[in-house]
């Protein structure tokens, strides 16, 4: 019972700060002033209007669909050859697809803001994505290694058995059973991407801006209220995603349950 | 038909073209990713070790500046002292969480994950300026202190103690995480057994619960703790600037000084340190474990 309530505590300390955030979005002040004066919609019209957030919000996107799929390209075929094979140096090639889940994002920022102005990317929207796409890869490869380990690779016996050529059983085998491991290692990409503040805050500039960095620009500078209409909307978009993904599992073990003979 | 049947049927169906090239040259398949960290991973980072031994003058210098520092000295210090608390902190908050998550499943259980997934999956930016709101001059916590008597309310934006407390409400999610997935793998039984050896529940949970969920514990203080010491945008934003952490003093020397070899240096003490925590994790798991366990 005690751990009941300690529970109880932690989840408001994670679940109230944070929805702070949807008042302020409807504030009618120009500041952090809470309770808010008033309420209008104001700064979420600013926000789908003002280049200064549309612009960012394009980036944003942009570089996280590049950044998915050069990640899938990557990470797929590396996966493959993780489970499916031996060779020489394998051991070091999978600490190599982890290490940058081990390197803080200030050291790799610093080190792209250096690398990407020597080669004259800086603040181009494919530098990021090819920033994003080394801490992506890890993402990635964790996920489709743990569905491939678990594949049954008979199906793809049985498919060579009956005649099929490697590229045939692929498509209409493997692929197919591998779908759901493709579509979770895909959004777990873009979201990383689209959430990546530090890389971006760095390297994206001006011209490439991320919405992560004109977020940060907009706190630490001019203060401009949109950011609360910003998050609430980034915070809505989560709200929608875990909540659609609940309600599927909620509905599955219903249904599931009502079929279960017990 | 048996397993070694089919292998004899599949040997007549031996792949050919471009795919069986594939199986034979595992290069083939591997080679994509490791050139692409080596270019887009392992140069950047070299490069950066290299700057810190030759920018502006070749030697030691970035270091021994380092290290003379009094003043960087304490922000390596500050930072690893920050991160030992708020991992404590996340630690002691998260494991209830999990535990209840993890023993006792139900709707509550339930309705405990999906806050920490919805607080786990809110963009770090969003919950750092959800705090800036909440200690703001005249924000809720500092009308709470007034309404106290505590007047005239202390400034709490900008301070460590409210970048600390943002930051172990952004990594308890990440430690529940961490501690539920080995929690869940524990057999209730061995505490029904207990139970029935004439343990009382708590005694059942120190003896049998706690050691076993030891490894979620060390898996989510290494990330929390390492996680933590990286941490940029949040000490930025509403921490102290004197007590400055050490991806504080990196951006600094990077944009205001114009300092490369000295950013350098500070990086890779900083990763060094890190990789260094992390090598000492491998040496006991498979470092693999931490993310998949």
């Amino acid at each position: 019972m005690p751990a009941r309530i300690l529970a109880f505590i932690t989840a408001n300390f994670l679940f109230w700060p944070t929805l702070i955030v949807v008042p302020m979005s409807f504030s009618s002040a120009a500041s952090l002033q809470f309770p808010p004066p008033g309420y209008w919609l104001g700064y979420y019209q600013a926000f789908f209007t003002s280049p200064n957030w549309t612009g960012p919000l394009f980036n944003s996107l942009t570089i996280a669909l590049m950044t998915t799929v050069m990640t899938l390209i990557l990470a797929t075929p590396a996966a493959f050859a993780l489970v499916r094979l031996s060779f020489f140096g394998k051991r070091a090639f999978r600490l190599l697809t982890l290490m940058p889940l081990l390197v803080p994002h200030i050291v790799l920022a610093l080190a792209y803001y250096i690398y990407f102005g020597e080669i004259g990317l800086l603040q181009t929207r494919l530098a990021v994505s090819l920033a994003h796409v080394c801490l992506t890869i890890p993402i990635a490869v964790l996920i489709l290694t743990a569905a491939l380990q678990s594949f049954d690779t008979n199906l793809e016996r049985a498919a060579a058995s009956l005649g099929a050529n490697p590229l045939a059983s692929f498509r209409t085998v493997t692929l197919p059973v591998m779908m759901p491991a493709f579509l979770v290692a895909a959004f777990f990409t873009f979201i990383n991407s689209f959430d990546e503040s530090v890389i971006g805050l760095f390297i994206s500039g001006r011209d490439a801006a991320t919405l992560p960095r004109q977020m940060f620009n907009s706190f630490s500078m001019d203060a401009d209220p949109v950011i609360a209409a910003a998050s609430s909307i980034l915070f809505g978009a989560v709200l929608a995603c875990v909540g659609a993904v609940a309600a599927a599992r909620l509905v599955k073990s219903r249904f599931g349950a009502s079929r279960s003979p017990v | 038909m048996t397993q070694l049947a089919v292998d004899h049927a599949v040997a007549g169906f031996q792949p050919a073209g471009w795919g069986a090239a594939l199986f034979r040259r595992p290069a083939l398949l591997y080679l994509p990713a490791l050139l692409f960290l080596g270019a887009f991973f392992l140069i950047p980072l070299g490069l950066i070790a290299w700057m810190s031994f030759t920018e502006p003058t070749a030697g030691l210098g970035n270091y021994l500046a380092f290290f003379e520092s009094g003043r960087s000295l304490r922000i390596l210090l500050n930072t690893v002292l920050t991160a030992a608390i708020v991992t404590v902190c996340a630690l002691a908050l998260a494991y209830p969480v999990a535990y209840v998550a993890a023993t006792k499943p139900g709707t509550y259980a339930n309705i405990l994950l999906l806050v920490v997934a919805l607080s786990f999956w809110t963009n770090f930016l969003v919950r750092t300026y959800a705090w800036m709101v909440i200690f703001s001059n005249g924000g809720p916590a500092h009308s709470l202190l007034a309404f106290l008597g505590w007047s005239p309310p202390p400034r709490l934006l900008y301070t460590s103690f409210a970048s600390t407390l943002a930051m172990v409400q952004m990594l308890a999610p990440l430690m529940v995480f961490m501690l539920y997935a080995v929690m869940r793998r524990i057999d209730q039984a061995l505490l029904r057994a207990a139970g029935s050896l004439g343990a009382t529940p708590a005694r059942a949970f120190v003896t049998v619960f706690l050691p076993l969920s030891t490894p979620g514990v060390i898996n989510g203080v290494t990330l929390v703790f390492i996680t933590c010491m990286g941490f940029y945008v949040t000490p930025i934003l509403i921490g102290s600037p004197r007590d400055m952490m050490i991806s504080g003093l990196i951006a600094e020397q990077l944009e205001q000084l114009v300092d490369f070899g000295g950013a350098s240096a500070s990086s890779v003490i900083l990763l060094v340190f890190t990789l260094a925590l992390f090598s000492i994790y491998s040496s006991i798991f498979d470092i693999e474990k931490i993310w998949t366990r």
